[in-house]
């Protein structure tokens, strides 16, 4: 039967990733950075359409979510994989309304009032088939996967905006989008950028590398002169693990001191974070999982470990009011602008998988 | 980072295209073959045993699977019915599990050998293999390694058969297991192992010779190495199991390679990792730590909260101070959890508990005002209130009462019962199994916990509880170190494996190379064999004077030493005379003076005569028995004097020809001290004495007969001395 065997195909690749995703917490596994984790994301998503059994939108959006839910289960650290799965659901609501003859907007709107009499009401207006969603839903999420494919082009396009010539530009540890965009930059402007060294992976030390290899003038700090050199700084631009819905940010260790630096002696913080970063979580204390893999701060293990206790924090967490602008692939955006973002891109019902 | 990522990326990307052709294979030994768990795993398989709620064999499953292993060989021997019915039911069998496991029992397994041995006659393995014990605990990436091990092979031809996992952690680190101590001697360049030995505790070890001559410019000793116990073999490791019908373990294929290297042409390598953790659980201390380890995240990402078996219900969360909590867990009021707990699900905790450093398994119940220290509970365990545990294993089912109070190191084994108001010295193991049951049992020496214990339980029940050992509601029997079976001594030890008790017979065998060390300081380049070669001929030619045994008989004995340790003749003969000539030291001590000596040794020389004509026959045997004395007397500066005499002795009694003594005497001189001990003056002038005889028979030859020329020499030396 060619059914089945699609089936099980489909569980094993779906096996497959969540192993991946469980052995490779904070980029040291198979999958590295958030792009290619979104990537790889959708490509399994849009296959569970392909492949998958389901006849109404309502089936489908349940299979995925069931999905999805086991997906940020296996990593919770990583947030990208929840976005992208809320993403396709809400292509599917959107290309579901559409078949209808609905307009989308007015599927958006809101109200008080709406809210408090929907109740069940919205689940069941997916039960309708239709011939052409499959086809629809496929069509939209490859527009996705080039709208992905493209998001860091489209940062590092707006570089030029916001990098003068002969600044000097303070980042902390490596991001593969600041990375880009400030190679951008370097093709017209000439500019000095210092680099956090970010230990204890230090991988500022490798950031520093690619950037001097373009001929970008690039000086290493220890993470303690951040405070120190911030006064010769014009600005602070970073990348960042997650951006929270409140505008707020969970980025590297040591981002936290660095904005504080940086509002101290008023130096505008700019974060450079792709669309597929935006999600719907907000700050809370168990959002606080120390998933460090020790061993690599402390290479040798001394007769004293045995009597230590050893904790390694990776994020931290940046209110909003630290932060003066959002690049992203759309164009720059307030913190306060956030939740809008948000809207556009999640529905509400998906926000909690 | 970046560079060792590139090149983790590498060895993926290389790996993967020969995995294309030879899916990697893994064969793992679900059995310990030794007893150190027992009463525990008299009811449960160690594989099976849970190390944070997880048993120990998913552990190495995950971590094979994570390094990219296709298929794996589970073989396993005790209770092999209920580690089947695990992997069964785990997601090890399902069909999308990207590594397909193969459960093979037997119970005739007794040993590694044997697993190794049948592996070898199924057939299993087609290319190299990584072999680990059921309850290794890592997360160490192996795949560099197995680069390196695929490298090599293709380079030397096969060469090298098997590359072990070592990490770097300092003597005195706690996941060091003391039975485990190892000490490698390696090229640094190759990363050849040269030599390898357990260091068992003792002071002083020996290092052959051929290690220091090997070729190579560098080495390393080292002894910050842990063993890993895991090892990327080839194929070829299995056949030689069944060549070697002998080799039982790792160490003893270890050893026997490094033995005949030389004969065979098999290496072994060696990877040594810096970061990574990885340990094998082989006792109850180790178990400790590693549980500890593991709730301290020293294993990530094989972390409680990441779930990585995929079970419905094991899921937890992780909070500040690494305490975990299962689905359903209930605190009471005032509980703190302070830090590097991990609870499981439905298990409720009273009001006012105090717990650190402890694990705690599903569905427990503990009352109110309980301390818990490094404890490690696992199932269906019921703790009444106002009871105190500290670094204790408590097994499924078992309830302590009221009051109760467990010292360090206790062992509650499964649905043991103790109290109430009782408290349980150090070390104690309480189990349901009596202890007599067990000696009745196995009679035989070589019983492993993987053997089939008839259970005479009509027996068992007939002996009572003892209610002051184990409390007035109490049920178990207490396996005690203080019984009057040597063999439970060493239980509670092996247990916890805290003091070191290595098994009788590498206690002998260390005693005797200490016993050897001492003894031959001289610079033989030669192993442990020629050590045990001398030992026994001494035994053989003490035996042969206490018990009066013919001459020839003690040349039979002899010869046959000589085949069971691969003696060359000239090592026979060397040592022949170093033993005849130290048995006065060995009888009466190091403080003889001259004379008395060679009072002793005179008469023994005679009597033995008949044993060195056997082996002095060629004119070289006599140069290298002379040597050999030469060398005996350098180091026994006080009696050269002696020499002379024994010289003479042994030319009066025809064992050394008088043309051998004069080339000896010309030639030999090889550094300062050989050439004062041919100036001491009694030697010279019995030298020149000798050679004027030799003039002087030539002479008359006709007229007088060899004996009489000799007995002339032996009253001219008696009016000398």
């Amino acid at each position: 039967m060619p059914g089945a065997d699609k089936e099980t195909d489909l569980t094993e690749r779906i096996e497959a990733f969540l192993a991946d995703l469980k052995r490779g917490g904070s980029g040291t596994g198979p999958l590295r950075g958030s792009g290619e984790m979104a990537r790889e994301t959708t490509y399994l998503l849009r296959r569970i359409t392909a492949q998958a059994r389901w006849s109404s939108a309502g089936d489908l959006m349940e299979i995925i979510r069931n999905e999805g839910r086991r997906m940020t289960a296996a990593q919770p650290s990583e947030t990208t994989v929840g976005n992208m799965v809320r993403r396709v659901l809400k292509i599917i609501r959107e290309e579901y309304a559409r078949s209808r003859g609905s307009s989308e907007e007015t599927e958006q709107q809101e109200s008080l009032h709406k809210l408090l009499t929907a109740g069940e009401l919205s689940e069941e207006n997916f039960r309708q088939h239709f011939v052409h969603l499959k086809a629809n839903v496929i069509e939209a999420i490859n527009e996705l996967l080039t709208e992905l494919d493209g998001t860091t082009d489209n940062i590092a396009m707006q570089a030029l905006e916001h990098i003068h010539s002969n600044e000097v530009i303070m980042t902390v540890g490596r991001s593969r989008t600041v990375e880009a965009f400030l190679k951008d930059a370097a093709r017209k402007r000439k500019f000095h950028v210092i680099v956090a060294e970010c230990a204890p992976f230090c991988q500022g030390h490798e950031m520093a590398t690619g950037l001097s290899k373009v001929g970008i003038e690039t000086t290493v700090i220890a993470d303690a002169a951040i405070f120190a050199v911030m006064s010769r700084v014009n600005k602070v631009i970073i990348g960042t693990q997650t951006v929270l819905a409140n505008g707020g940010l969970r980025a590297v260790n040591g981002t936290h001191s660095v904005a504080l630096a940086a509002r101290h002696h008023s130096t505008p913080l700019i974060i450079c974070a792709p669309m597929f970063k935006l999600s719907p979580q907000v700050f809370t204390t168990i959002f606080y999982p120390f998933p460090g893999s020790f061993s690599y701060c402390l290479p040798v293990l001394r007769e004293i470990l045995s009597k230590v206790n050893v904790h390694c924090p990776v994020f931290d967490y940046v209110p909003p009011e630290l932060i003066t602008l959002f690049i992203s692939n759309i164009g720059g955006n307030a913190p306060s602008y956030i939740y809008r973002l948000m809207s556009e891109l999640y529905h509400p019902e998906d926000h909690k998988l | 980072m970046s560079s060792r990522g590139g090149k983790q990326k590498k060895g993926n990307v290389t790996s993967e295209q020969e995995e294309e052709e030879q899916p990697l294979q893994a064969v793992l030994v679900a059995d310990s073959f030794n007893r150190r768990f027992f009463p525990i795993s008299k009811d449960q398989p160690r594989a099976l045993l849970p190390l944070g709620n997880v048993a120990m064999i998913d552990y190495t499953l995950e971590f094979l699977t994570s390094t990219g292993v296709q298929e794996t060989f589970v073989f396993c021997c005790w209770m092999s019915n209920k580690i089947k019915d695990h992997l069964l039911k785990s997601k090890w069998c399902r069909p999308t599990s990207p590594n397909v496991v193969h459960i093979i029992t037997s119970d005739l397994y007794r040993s590694l050998g044997d697993v190794l041995r049948d592996v070898d006659a199924k057939n299993l393995v087609r290319n190299d293999f990584i072999l680990v014990y059921g309850d290794v605990v890592s997360n160490i990436d192996v795949s560099q390694a197995l680069q390196e091990h695929r490298h090599r092979r293709k380079v030397d031809k096969n060469i090298s058969v098997m590359t072990m996992v070592f990490k770097e952690s300092s003597p005195g680190h706690k996941t060091r297991c003391e039975e485990d101590d190892v000490i490698v001697a390696m090229d640094s360049k190759s990363k050849r192992v040269l030599h390898y030995q357990k260091t068992q505790g003792l002071k002083k070890l020996q290092f052959p010779m051929n290690i220091f001559q090997h070729g190579s410019d560098e080495f390393e000793i080292r002894h910050d190495l842990l063993d890993c116990h895991i090892s990327i073999c080839s194929p070829q490791v299995a056949e030689l199991f069944t060549d070697n019908f002998d080799y039982q373990t790792r160490n003893d294929f270890v050893r026997g390679i490094l033995v005949n290297e030389e004969i065979l042409g098999n290496q072994i390598h060696l990877y040594v990792t810096q970061d990574g953790y990885g340990a094998r659980v082989s006792n109850l201390q180790m178990y400790d730590s590693v549980s500890l380890d593991m709730v301290r995240r020293w294993v990530y990402p094989l972390t409680p909260e990441a779930n990585f078996t995929d079970q419905q219900g094991q899921g937890c969360t992780h909070s500040r101070h690494n305490v975990y909590r299962g689905a359903e867990v209930s605190l009471g009021h005032g509980s703190q959890m302070e830090e590097n707990v991990l609870i499981g699900r439905d298990t409720s905790i009273g009001a006012n508990c105090h717990i650190s450093n402890s694990v705690i398994g599903n569905n427990c119940t503990i009352g109110d005002n309980v301390v818990l220290d490094r404890a490690h509970m696992w199932n269906n365990v019921h703790v009444s209130s106002n009871v105190e545990i500290h670094q204790s294993v408590v097994c499924d089912g078992a309830v302590v009462k009221e009051a109760v109070r467990l010292n360090k190191q206790c062992v509650l084994a499964y649905n043991v019962v103790i109290g109430p108001n009782l408290s349980l010295p150090e070390g104690t193991v309480v189990s349901m199994h009596h202890p007599e049951e067990e000696e009745e049992d196995d009679d035989d020496e070589f019983l492993s916990d993987d053997q089939e214990v008839g259970h005479s339980k009509d027996k068992t029940r007939q002996k009572a509880f003892n209610p002051a050992e184990v409390g007035p509601e109490g049920k178990g029997y207490i396996w005690k170190a203080s019984m009057n079976d040597t063999e439970d001594e060493e239980l509670a030890q092996c247990l916890w494996g805290l003091v070191l008790n290595p098994d009788p017979e590498s206690d002998s065998e260390s005693e005797a190379s200490e016993e050897s060390q001492d003894r031959s300081r001289s610079v033989s380049p030669e192993i442990d064999d020629v050590n045990a070669f001398q030992l026994e001929v001494l035994g053989t030619l003490q035996r042969g004077l206490e018990e009066n045994i013919v001459c020839d008989n003690l040349v039979l004995e002899i010869n046959s030493l000589k085949y069971a340790y691969n003696i060359t003749l000239k090592e026979v003969m060397q040592i022949l005379t170093r033993v005849v000539l130290e048995y006065p030291f060995q009888q009466q001590g190091t403080q003889l003076t001259t004379l008395q000596y060679t009072g002793s040794l005179l008469p023994l020389l005679k009597t033995w005569s008949p044993v060195f004509k056997n082996y002095i026959k060629r004119a070289q045997d006599h140069l290298d028995c002379l040597s050999a004395v030469e060398e005996l007397f350098l180091e026994q500066d006080t009696h050269q004097t002696a020499m002379v005499k024994v010289l003479m002795k042994m030319y009066q009694l025809e064992i050394l020809e008088e043309e051998a003594i004069l080339k000896w005497f010309s030639t030999g001189a090889t550094n300062d001290k050989s050439r004062q001990l041919r100036k001491n003056q009694g030697v010279r002038r019995r030298v020149r004495r000798m050679s004027l005889r030799r003039k002087e028979s030539a002479e008359d030859e006709s007229s007088e007969e060899g004996e009489c020329g000799r007995r002339g020499i032996k009253t001219e030396d008696l009016r000398t001395v």
